[in-house]
């Protein structure tokens, strides 16, 4: 990433000051410490059972096993059938782009709206959504399951991704109401001076200026639907079910077998997408994209 | 006058969806639930009512009471840490430093993998004859101890390590992205007035990141009363009632009891806890943050 | 035997005909089968099912916890499977009261099941005088798993057939520098080994009044307090990494030697010939020392109401008892059938002791058999509280173990 002309700050990369070279020793030492469990998880998908067996955590395989990986994505039974997580990717897919889509832009209007409208109630409508949020979404799901049910959207895809929408309300409202607020209102009074309504101010002005919010709220709400597994399980229905289902039948098992080896590498390719996603969304994490917004 | 209408009612409008979300599932399921507990319902809803009699057997369980107890020390522990080590993540990250999308995604992973896979890595590294200690040891150090989840004092902090390696990279990415939002003048000014760079993060920096400090919290809060992959995977709640929580007592008592009268009590009591102590707080530091936003 | 293979087919061959066309047939199966020996099991009642009509469709969820969040909701929202996969006994109880599950009692009649079944684990899937469930198999879980190189290690001759003889064994373990007994540090393990030293402390009967008859003295009785003690004894025998242990990373310990003994139930065994171990030469599998006999816990089918489905549920119902299948699911899954009536010359010697223990009629169900879902969960919560805590006072233990059956 080349974003040193947009940033005129701080010392320049390549100059090597004792600053600089602590800066380096805390973030490797952190990388360190953060990818010990990615590592051991590596390893041991690479091993064989024996060797696994055998101990030893840290433990380099002895050759490059990587029938573990292969079983995990294509071969790894779940039920009677045996297709491995790749069996639920495109379902996780059609779920999880519509529902991140849907919420994030829902919770921009939300903030939008709450911080520079601030309608009547407003306030009492957030305070709720921020009591809902702390109740453990499981004790909601005997009504939610009756209601859908009722209303024909049970066991369907517009219904698993309405239900991802309801519960991802509060986390994406409260990002964008907290990102608003620190956007100076003058920046509004003057739009609205200008005639702008209340969609051309946001799609014109506030919506550019919330990219990383925008990137955070995506990224947040893309995991938390990637990885949820118990909705799915109960809203999706048969045909729609996602790859964590896939991923808990062949980690789970109370008293089957345990193939660690094929575990960890169906974590990890679970996994994956998100952590691409978090890899390629660095070219928005820029600093002065909202600041130059402000000024211009 | 036609003008002026539309603009008053857009806001509303907009919120409109999210209102009818927060009424019909929120405060419905809210009330559905306050109403069960009130019921000597098993495994459906009834009608039996039996006044305050699941509180009464709330209080008198040892269990929960442990599980409250180690909420506290959890909940406290977990969120400083997650943004003690999120925000030097963030700050460190922030210094323009080579390899950033590499830094950010090692640090974001754990966020982005089921827990009943990396529960059973740490599981593993904290064991004394498997993990850390072992290795250590090995290495000539023999007094090494790390031997936190087979002792009832300390499990909980093994617990509470795990979930800071899985938190503190969310706080990391939502603190760059405030950070990213900050006014590059500001960044000048400091370096004209000769303000070194640490300085700068702690009076500059930290205070106009008030905002999203609060959304980090609050979605921490939310994920501190939500509790349950981390535990279940890593201790299941042991040694003993070391490490119980409350969600994993409601999901114990809604899906493998078949208590759904209890479960629903403890629900409602963990909300009303959460909302006498977080109340005030949050009330307090979002007039703050309106204020020096200018908002109000 | 014949005869009662013959009544099958014959009403196997009715079912068919009635229902003509395959569709009626289908069968939505919901299990938390989903690993190796567990699948190859289900596939033997699936073939079975779909060489007589039937539509076979899986629905896997693995966990119990997640598994019955999954089928809870399900059945809320009034969209149950055709099958559900269940423990024998209490678990299904509310459900059943509810008016929930179809009663099979007509297939148990014509199969004869009552003549052909023990009549402890018939009445256990008898509710109110209707048959509810189909048992796929039982598994004995009051097993004692040992290495037969640890123990060559460590000088031990034989299997330890009382407590005392037990404790000296594991004595020789430790003095030999291994692990005396690998411990999966889960409260729901735990409870299976406090299980089976209660049943060596008071018997059989003992057994059957506290967990079945619920009966005050039983439940107070010298024989609890023995347990405890000999329960609390283990502590010093376990590693200091048992806690939160799986039981299968227990068995890779014993598997390797470094350990002596696992208490664990049947299903142990598969992990042992995943490493290429055979019972009776690398492992040796004993019941726990001083046992009467064996305590069980068994899988069945249940069949939740479900409109059209009916002529497929019967049909899988007698699937399930069919003979063959039993004997197959039982080979692949390291289970024991529950006919008592079947070739059981294919299994191996843990299995084929098991067999003679249930067709004595020796063996006991486990509490999650016998109590409700509540007081088993009490049960697990006092037994791993218990023993985590080496200070824990017997008195103390004495009471809130009656709790849990109040």
């Amino acid at each position: 990433m080349s974003v040193a002309s947009v940033t005129p700050r701080g010392p320049k990369p390549g100059r090597l000051t004792l600053g600089r070279f602590g800066l380096y020793a805390f973030l490797i030492s952190a990388a360190l410490f953060f990818s010990v469990p990615l590592y051991v998880m590596i390893v041991t998908s690479l091993k064989t059972m024996p060797e696994i067996r055998a101990g030893g955590i840290f433990s380099l395989p002895q050759g490059l096993d990587l029938s573990a990986w292969k079983t995990a994505w294509s071969g790894a039974c779940a039920g009677t059938e045996c297709a491995g997580v790749q069996a639920g990717f495109w379902n996780s897919v059609r779920i999880t782009l519509p529902a991140v889509a849907i919420s994030v832009l829902v919770g921009a209007v939300n903030g939008y709206a709450l911080s520079f409208w601030r309608p009547r109630g407003g306030t009492l409508m957030f305070g709720l959504l921020m009591a809902g949020a702390l109740v453990p979404y499981q004790v909601f799901l005997y009504p939610l399951v009756r209601w859908f049910a009722t209303g024909h959207l049970y066991n369907s895809l517009p219904g698993i991704v309405l239900v991802h929408i309801l519960f991802g309300l509060p986390l994406v409202t409260l990002l964008f109401r907290n990102y608003f607020v620190t956007i100076p209102e003058e920046l509004f009074k003057a739009s609205r001076l200008d005639g702008a309504g209340f969609w051309r101010i946001f799609a014109e002005i506030m919506l550019p200026m919330s990219v990383p919010m925008l990137v955070v709220a995506a990224m947040m709400q893309f995991t938390g639907i990637w990885n949820d597994f118990l909705l799915g399980l109960v809203f999706a229905g048969r045909e729609n079910l996602p790859m964590t289902v896939q991923l808990n039948n062949i980690v789970n098992t109370t008293t089957g077998e345990r193939l660690y080896n094929v575990n960890m590498a169906a974590t990890i390719l679970t996994a994956l997408v998100p952590l691409v996603i978090y890899f390629v969304s660095g070219r928005w994490f820029v600093r002065g994209i909202a600041a130059g917004a402000v000024k211009g | 006058m036609k003008h002026r209408i539309k603009r008053s009612l857009m806001p509303f409008g907009a919120l409109l969806p999210t209102w009818l979300a927060v009424v019909l599932v929120y405060i419905g399921a809210m009330v559905w639930t306050l109403r069960l507990s009130f019921t000597n319902s098993r495994i459906f809803p009834t009608d039996h009512y039996v006044g305050f009699a699941q509180y009464e057997k709330l209080l008198s369980s040892s269990k929960w009471m442990a599980a409250a107890g180690n909420l506290v020390v959890f909940g406290v522990l977990y969120i400083a840490g997650c943004l003690v080590i999120g925000f030097l993540l963030a700050a460190a990250l922030d210094r323009q430093v080579r390899f950033e999308s590499l830094f950010r995604t090692i640090f974001l992973y754990p966020y982005a993998m089921s827990f009943v896979v990396t529960g059973l890595i740490w599981q593993w590294l904290m064991n004394p004859l498997l993990g850390v200690q072992a290795s250590v040891q090995a290495w000539g150090w023999s007094g090494f101890s790390f031997d936190l989840l087979s002792s009832r004092e300390l499990a909980i902090y093994g617990v509470v390590i795990a979930g800071v390696w899985q938190g503190a990279g969310l706080v990391m990415v939502m603190m760059l992205a405030g950070m990213r939002g900050i006014d590059t003048e500001q960044w000048r000014a400091a370096r004209i007035d000769g303000i070194p760079v640490w300085r700068t993060y702690v009076s500059v920096v930290l205070p106009q990141l008030g905002p999203a400090l609060a959304a980090v919290s609050t979605i921490l809060t939310m994920g501190v009363i939500k509790t349950y992959d981390l535990v279940v995977a890593i201790t299941n709640g042991g040694p003993g009632t070391a490490t119980e929580v409350p969600a994993k007592f409601i999901m114990d008592n809604l899906f493998q009891r078949q208590n759904l009268g209890l479960a629903t009590a403890a629900a409602v009591m963990l909300l009303m806890s959460v909302l006498i102590v977080v109340a005030p707080f949050r009330f307090v530091s979002s007039m703050r943050a309106r204020r020096k936003a200018g908002v109000l | 035997m014949k005869l009662a293979s013959l009544l099958l087919a014959g009403v196997a061959f009715a079912a068919t005909t009635g229902m003509a066309a395959a569709e009626d047939l289908k069968a939505e199966v919901f299990t938390s089968w989903t690993t190796g020996g567990e699948l190859k099991a289900a596939d033997a009642i699936k073939q079975a099912f779909e060489a007589r009509g039937g539509t076979w469709e899986t629905s896997s969820v693995a966990g119990f916890e997640n598994a019955n969040a999954a089928f809870q909701n399900r059945m809320m929202a009034g969209d149950p499977p055709a099958a559900k996969q269940v423990v024998i006994g209490m678990e299904q109880r509310e459900y059943i009261d509810g008016g929930l599950y179809m009663p099979i009692t007509k297939v148990a009649e014509a199969g004869h099941w009552a003549d052909v079944m023990p009549k402890a684990i018939y009445d256990n899937v008898t509710f109110d005088g209707e048959v509810y469930e189909v048992p796929t198999g039982i598994h004995g879980e009051s097993w004692m798993f040992y290495s037969m190189a640890a123990f060559k290690k460590a000088g031990i001759e034989a299997a330890p057939a009382d407590w005392d003889s037990f404790f000296a064994d594991m004595d020789k373990l430790k003095a030999a520098g291994l692990t005396p007994i690998a411990w999966g540090g889960q409260s729901w393990q735990e409870t299976k080994v406090f299980n089976m030293i209660l049943l060596s402390q008071v018997g059989l009967d003992g057994f059957r009044k506290i967990y079945i008859d619920r009966d005050a003295a039983a439940i107070k009785s010298e024989g609890v307090r023995k347990t405890l003690e000999i329960f609390g004894k283990l502590r010093g025998y376990i590693d200091e990494g048992a806690a939160g242990r799986n039981w299968n990373d227990a068995t890779a310990m014993v598997i390797k030697g470094t350990a002596g003994v696992q208490f664990m139930g049947d299903w142990a065994k598969g992990e042992f010939s995943n490493a290429g171990e055979t019972a009776g030469v690398d492992y040796g599998c004993a019941l726990a020392p001083a046992s009467p006999g064996m305590i069980y816990i068994g899988d069945a089918f249940a069949f939740p109401n479900l409109k059209g489905a009916e002529a497929a549920q019967d049909l899988l119902a007698e699937v399930v008892m069919d003979p063959k299948v039993q004997v197959a699911f039982s080979l692949a899954k390291g289970s024991i059938p529950v006919r008592t009536d079947v070739d059981t010359s294919q299994f191996d010697v843990c299995t084929q002791q098991a067999i003679t223990l249930m067709n004595d009629g020796k063996i006991v169900p486990e509490h999650a058999i016998t109590l409700t879902l509540e007081q088993t969960g009490m049960l697990t919560d006092f037994v791993g509280d218990f023993f985590s805590n080496p200070e824990a006072d017997l008195d103390d233990a004495m009471e809130s173990f009656a709790e849990v059956f109040e």
